[in-house]
């Protein structure tokens, strides 16, 4: 339909899919058992649990027992850092490093190593959201505990040569850990050729419900769990594991994997021409990151005279869902850290709209989207300089 | 026809929600806003703001209207024009009504502008005022009556105002929201605090802008009106004007604030009549109707919620204006706002500088009137 609202900010969340959601069912209904117990429903659950933990770690190219399942990309991260930092800070290895590029979620638990009496190192990043290596090479030594870097960026959709990174982590002895939230389904991800150790990824944005995830743990690393109660998963993620829902992520995640290229060239198609309408109409946007590699389905662009709390409020009322910097906990937008630490300046960095997209799209957003937003930036500016 | 839209600003509370409401109601394309204006510790996840939840209530409220809201963030602005200006007033030893610089500034002004950026006709907000053919007058409810912190906005916005709950007592919203099934609103407490000092402690806030050191909070003595040292205050930014609270005690009569003065950071107090004002020079006026003339009777409001007082408007300038008190008023105080009446009308404001002690009304002196 011509006025239907469309979504954009796959990057946030994504639908559950119909696959993920009909494998879900019976663990609703007759397959409730809980897979601690030894009857025949606890080995019921037991054995769909080991399952989705297997394929699980087929998607990953890993050994089922590397992998924890845990509630999201939120929950990993904190485990991969605060985890490893704690097991090893007794062994001289007290630092942390990581990018200003984060999500909050490495940030924040960053901070907490600081608080606990770590030390937090950040990495320069260059222009375009790039980590330098000569910082990396500066800053990664023998006394950090673990390195941090992720994937695909959220908000901007740079790609980091994560393969390149671990390998040189490696060489020091480090343990390194990525935030794979955006990047799984879009970069191809091996734990048996990448040496990466840790590896956090998180269902809801791979089209398995929001409060499941998983944390890669590759054989031998170090990490203190952070909850504390029973033996589930070795006791390194206690509590009565949530069945349905991993096996929901089991089936998300091989789809992903399954569709991954074909995803990856439509995303790619519909971002680029969409891109290319906006800076056709708006010649002086801003599109960040764009002189690097980026995943597919995001693109971030700053239109100057705007801001984007009132662009975003203008699109959404003509029906189209898209996010701005990070909103806070009222909900309001606050100028993303992300493109404050690239160095755009402020103003710049509070006219930000980040598109990003997925399923929900095809031809005919870019078609809508390439219609309106001109049109809306267009008013805005009037808005503005009068 | 297209429904009009209608920019309406929420806050959580049950008069803007009822508003809201009563717009989806009466056929408005109603679009809810809820404004960011200080910080709600975003950062520090251990103290949650209160107004969090005022969002929250804001949201779930449109929500059940089935009208989209959004959260505006108006902190910078609202720091500059409305807090940075309490901090001023009290270091200039005034009481100021923030209130009223956030309905100019940031309600009719800013978050007018947002509302010409999603085509708005028209704004909205839950103040008991009343717009009538690009008018403002008081509340039914006069006991409600908000019109004392509305006299400082733009009169050309007056006809895209729109003011539901203006026309009902609080009891009739309340009643309202019930009926309407806003169950999260309806019994919401009022809330009688300045938003940005919701404990009350308003130094906190002079303390954090302008540091512990700044004069407003150093001690300073306590005089009587013959410059007589009575004892030694922590900073006369504590006081008000009227205020008895806190003062030392021994003398034969009660004693009140009278004056402040930061020249010296002297806070003065005496008796009760000292305190008897009978004329009030304003300034910073602004008129929401044509302006009166001098020698037009007036009533005038010096306090949120005083009575109305009658007075004769004996000087008028552009930017200043005499009123002499047929009686005699408490507590004229510099820094809030006198706002003047004919009947319902709100003819317009200013900011009191100063009050009239003489017993004797200022001469009438012939000045030019100057148009409005």
């Amino acid at each position: 339909m011509a006025n239907d609202p469309i979504y954009l900010d796959h990057a946030a969340t994504t639908p559950v899919r119909e696959e993920v959601f009909e494998a879900m069912k019976p663990f609703y209904g007759p397959r409730f058992g809980n897979p601690s117990s030894t009857h025949r429903w606890g080995r019921d659950a037991r054995a769909a649990l080991d399952e989705a933990r297997e394929r699980i770690a087929n998607c990953l190219g890993a050994h089922p027992d590397e992998v924890s399942i845990n509630s999201c990309g939120t929950e990993g991260d904190n485990m991969a850092v605060l985890g490893t930092w704690r097991t090893l800070r007794a062994q001289g290895r007290n630092a942390v490093v990581t990018t200003p590029i984060e999500h909050k979620a490495v940030l924040a638990a960053t901070h907490q190593v600081a608080h606990e009496g770590g030390e937090e190192r950040l990495l320069e990043i260059d222009k375009n959201g790039v980590v330098c290596t000569p910082s990396f090479d500066a800053l990664v030594r023998d006394d950090v505990a673990v390195c941090s870097i992720m994937w695909v960026n959220n908000e901007t959709g740079v790609l980091q040569d994560i393969p390149t990174l671990a390998e040189r982590a490696k060489a020091r002895s480090v343990v390194f850990h990525t935030d794979g939230v955006q990047a799984f389904g879009k970069v191809e991800i091996d734990a048996k050729t990448q040496a990466f150790d840790l590896l956090s990824i998180s269902g809801h944005k791979i089209g398995a419900p929001k409060g499941i995830g998983a944390l890669y743990i590759r054989r031998g690393t170090p990490l203190e769990p952070l909850l504390h109660g029973g033996s589930q998963d070795r006791g390194r993620r206690p509590g009565t594991e949530n069945v349905a829902y991993a096996v929901g992520l089991a089936t998300a995640a091989e789809l992903a994997v399954k569709e991954r290229e074909s995803h990856w060239a439509t995303q790619q198609r519909l971002r680029d021409a969409l891109e290319t309408i906006i800076l056709e109409h708006i010649p002086d946007a801003v599109v960040h990151s764009r002189g690097a590699k980026r995943a597919p389905h995001v693109l971030n662009v700053s239109i100057p005279g705007t801001d984007s709390e009132s662009l975003l409020m203008a699109l959404d009322l003509r029906g189209i869902a898209c996010s701005g910097g990070s909103a806070c906990q009222s909900g309001s937008i606050t100028p993303s850290h992300v493109l404050t630490a690239m160095g755009v300046d402020s103003t710049l960095a509070a006219a930000a709209i980040r598109m990003s997209f997925g399923p929900m799209n095809d031809d005919a957003t870019v078609t809508r989207v390439g219609e309106l937003f001109p049109k809306l930036v267009a008013k805005a500016r009037s808005m503005a300089a009068a | 026809m297209p429904k009009e839209r209608v920019l309406v600003a929420m806050s959580g509370g049950v008069d803007s929600s009822v508003a809201a409401a009563m717009l989806v109601d009466q056929g408005y394309d109603v679009v809810g806003v809820t404004m960011k204006l200080f910080c709600y510790g975003d950062d520090v996840p251990d103290r949650p703001c209160c107004s969090l939840d005022s969002v929250n209530d804001a949201r779930r409220v449109c929500e059940q209207l089935g009208v989209p809201h959004y959260v505006l963030n108006l902190e910078s602005r609202f720091g500059h024009d409305v807090i940075d200006n309490f901090v001023d007033e009290y270091v200039r030893g005034r009481t100021p009504t923030p209130c009223v610089r956030c309905n100019t500034f940031t309600k009719f002004r800013d978050l007018l502008h947002k509302a010409d950026g999603i085509d708005a006709r028209w704004i909205a907000t839950g103040h008991y005022a009343r717009v009538a053919d690009g008018a403002l007058h008081r509340a039914e409810d006069q006991n409600k009556d908000q019109t004392y912190f509305l006299w400082g906005i733009d009169r050309a916005v007056l006809p895209r105002m729109l003011l539901p709950v203006g026309d009902m007592t609080k009891a009739q919203t309340r009643e309202l929201a019930h009926r309407l099934g806003l169950t999260v609103v309806a019994d919401k407490p009022e809330s009688q605090e300045i938003c940005f000092v919701p404990d009350g402690h308003y130094t906190r806030i002079i303390e954090q802008r302008l540091g512990a050191e700044t004069p407003a909070l150093q001690p300073g003595p306590i005089v009587t009106g013959d410059g007589t040292y009575v004892a030694q205050h922590e900073g006369y930014a504590r006081y008000t004007i009227g205020q008895r609270r806190g003062l030392p005690g021994g003398f034969p009569h009660p004693m009140y604030v009278v004056a402040i003065r930061p020249a010296d950071r002297a806070v003065v107090i005496g008796p009760r009549d000292e305190l008897i004002g009978r004329g009030v020079v304003a300034r910073e006026i602004n008129w929401l109707a044509d302006a009166p003339a001098v020698g037009d009777t007036v009533q005038v409001r010096i306090r949120h919620r005083a009575t109305l007082a009658a007075g004769e408007v004996v000087r008028l300038d552009t930017d200043e204006i005499e009123i002499a008190l047929d009686e005699p008023v408490l507590s004229i105080t510099p820094g809030q706002s006198i706002v003047l009446y004919r009947d319902s009308l709100v003819l317009g404001g200013g900011l009191i500088e100063r009050a009239h002690h003489d017993d004797e009304r200022p001469l009438r002196r012939a000045l030019p009137i100057m148009a409005a």
